[in-house]
């Protein structure tokens, strides 16, 4: 029975986790134009609601009531499952990450901690999942049986193997410094110097290199090769339309979200709000709700950093986007590893 | 709970194997394999190895099946033709090695039968990153510092066959940039075995630096 209780509570927790993240990813895109507007000089949407705020829903309506064309010639199965890959494993990594700390429920004195799952090797698994999401891409670009779809497919799958090691090698630095692969735990031993020991201070370097490649992992400005419209139309997407492209637009901006989430759990103490501790104390519901809210706003810095670098960055060249992966990435992630065992090695009191 | 599952991702596996060697087209093949290890990867979850699990879904599902399909869609197989008559001799070699991997599951299903660990025993915490990597950094060095090496091999092997026959044909214009060319690809007439670089920008800047314009400028007017 108390299976079932915890079962049916785990599902209520993913089902709020994901509402809320779809609510924040829907405005992003909402924020993306209008901050886009505003860096182009003009105004973007504001006609939809109070200053376009209902602009979002407009938009997913519009997805929903265009008509769907499937092209004659695609290899339909596949076709079809490849979005449905693409946002799943976008989604999927939402369940491992602490969006809080333990937290007692106001009037009671029942703590939850506000984490969905917490296991061994949370963070292989957001790893593993992130790169389950290439086939979504790739098979989306080769099912469409459209030349500019597989060109589109095959760059972002190029880019994404190339660029996940430099990814995986920028976290071996924290890694090696918080010694466990348990993303609560990582966020837990930041919270020393009054809830600002972050992980960023003592890797600075891997943070580079992570946010260089993270933005590369989710096809955005300036790595956005696979779906470069002045040469490959729509990249991968040529063929989706309506609610399928929906599906491709969503998969984008949730790996955004997720992307930056990691980057605040590893290295921007996740939930540690400075002082906030001293303030509340540890385990009261408004602690718990400064800490949330502390790693939302972490979180909405690097979506605005995202937006921004579309608007100011121009494209890279494929060539340039190989060499700069494998040529300076690459060694500069190695160089970080040397670096953070050679000093945890001399100074195992830092 | 745990049979329910274990039923559940078995079934999984199987039918993505069996579906990898049913299918006509390689790509589906190639999705079938990515399903079975993500079916073995659940059940490792259920035997208490998450690290295993985690690896591999990374290691083979990401990593390795990411690559086959890649290699499928730039050859873009089509169907594979079945192809009666040939390798027939194989036949009763593949009988024989069934029947033995046939003998090999069934002796394990008896063993196994005969002696009964607790589970609550067995519980332990193996499977932990912690405990895996201590092993193998103290206990297995020596097997794992060989599989290190196993892997460079591979690596250098890889990049040894990659390099002798990547040499671009004569008819290959140049991308701007600075480059360094071999020297056939600006000299058609040239040896193909003879590997003189130089560093250009253009294709006939690099045969005015190697020396051989008139040649060129010739075997363009054949």
């Amino acid at each position: 029975m108390d299976t079932a209780i915890d079962i049916a509570l785990k599902f209520a927790a993913i089902t709020v986790a994901f509402v809320v993240v779809l609510l924040i990813v829907a405005y992003t895109v909402l924020a993306e134009r209008r901050i886009l507007g505003f860096i182009q000089g003009r105004l973007g949407p504001n006609r939809v609601g109070y200053g376009g705020m209902l602009q979002p829903f407009a938009d997913l309506l519009k997805f929903i009531l265009k008509e769907d064309i499937v092209p004659d010639k695609s290899t339909r199965f596949i076709y079809f499952l490849a979005p449905v890959i693409a946002t799943m494993a976008a989604l999927m990594t939402m369940i491992v990450y602490p969006f809080g700390p333990e937290t007692r429920i106001p009037f009671t004195s029942i703590s939850i901690p506000l984490v969905i799952a917490r296991f061994d090797v949370s963070l292989l698994y957001v790893l593993g999942i992130t790169s389950i999401g290439v086939y979504g891409i790739m098979l989306a670009g080769w099912s469409s049986n459209n030349k500019y779809s597989l060109m589109g497919g095959l760059r972002s799958s190029a880019q994404m193997i190339s660029y996940e090691l430099p990814l995986g090698l920028s976290l071996i630095g924290v890694i090696v410094l918080a010694g466990t692969l348990d993303l609560a735990r990582i966020v837990e031993l930041q919270s020393g110097w009054h809830g600002a020991r972050w992980f960023i201070f003592f890797q600075p370097l891997g943070f580079v290199i992570y946010l260089i490649a993270a933005i590369a992992e989710t096809n955005r400005i300036p790595f956005d090769l696979p779906e470069a419209e002045t040469e490959l139309v729509a990249g991968y997407h040529t063929e989706y339309s309506a609610m399928k492209f929906a599906l491709f637009f969503l998969a984008e901006y949730i790996s955004m979200f997720t992307i930056s989430m990691l980057a605040t759990t590893l290295f921007l103490g996740g939930w540690n709000v400075p002082f906030a501790e001293d303030i509340f104390g540890r385990g009261t519901f408004l602690f718990g709700l400064v800490s949330a809210i502390g790693f939302l706003v972490k979180i909405i810095c690097f979506l605005f950093l995202y937006i921004w670098l579309r608007g100011t960055l121009p494209r890279f060249r494929f060539d340039q986007l190989m060499n700069f992966g494998w040529k300076i990435l690459l060694p500069l992630a190695l160089l970080n590893i040397f670096l953070t065992a050679t000093l945890i090695v001399f100074f195992p009191n830092l | 709970m745990l049979a329910l599952l274990f039923i559940l991702f078995g079934a999984m596996a199987v039918g993505c194997a069996l579906a990898v060697v049913a299918q006509r087209n390689p790509l589906y093949s190639a999705i079938s394999l990515v399903g079975v290890f993500i079916s073995l990867a659940c059940l490792y979850v259920m035997l208490a190895a998450p690290f295993i699990a985690a690896v591999q879904v990374v290691v083979y599902a990401g990593a390795i099946m990411v690559l086959v399909v890649f290699v499928i869609m730039l050859l873009n197989v089509e169907h594979e033709e079945p192809r009666r008559g040939r390798l027939k001799f194989l036949v009763p070699v593949a009988v024989v090695l069934a029947a033995v991997l046939i003998a090999e599951v069934a002796f394990i299903l008896v063993s196994v039968q005969e002696f009964r660990v607790n589970p609550a025993a067995g519980a332990s915490n193996v499977g932990l990153t912690h405990s895996i990597g201590s092993k193998l950094f103290t206990e297995y060095l020596l097997p794992f510092e060989i599989t290190s090496i196993l892997l460079l091999m591979a690596i250098v092997g890889a990049m040894t066959l990659a390099r002798r026959g990547g040499l671009l044909s004569s008819t290959t214009r140049v991308v701007p940039g600075a480059q360094q060319l071999p020297l056939t690809m600006v000299d058609p007439t040239a040896e193909p075995d003879d590997m003189t670089g130089v560093k250009t920008d253009t294709t006939d800047e690099a045969a005015r630096l190697l020396g051989i314009e008139g040649l060129r400028d010739q075997s363009k007017r054949d």
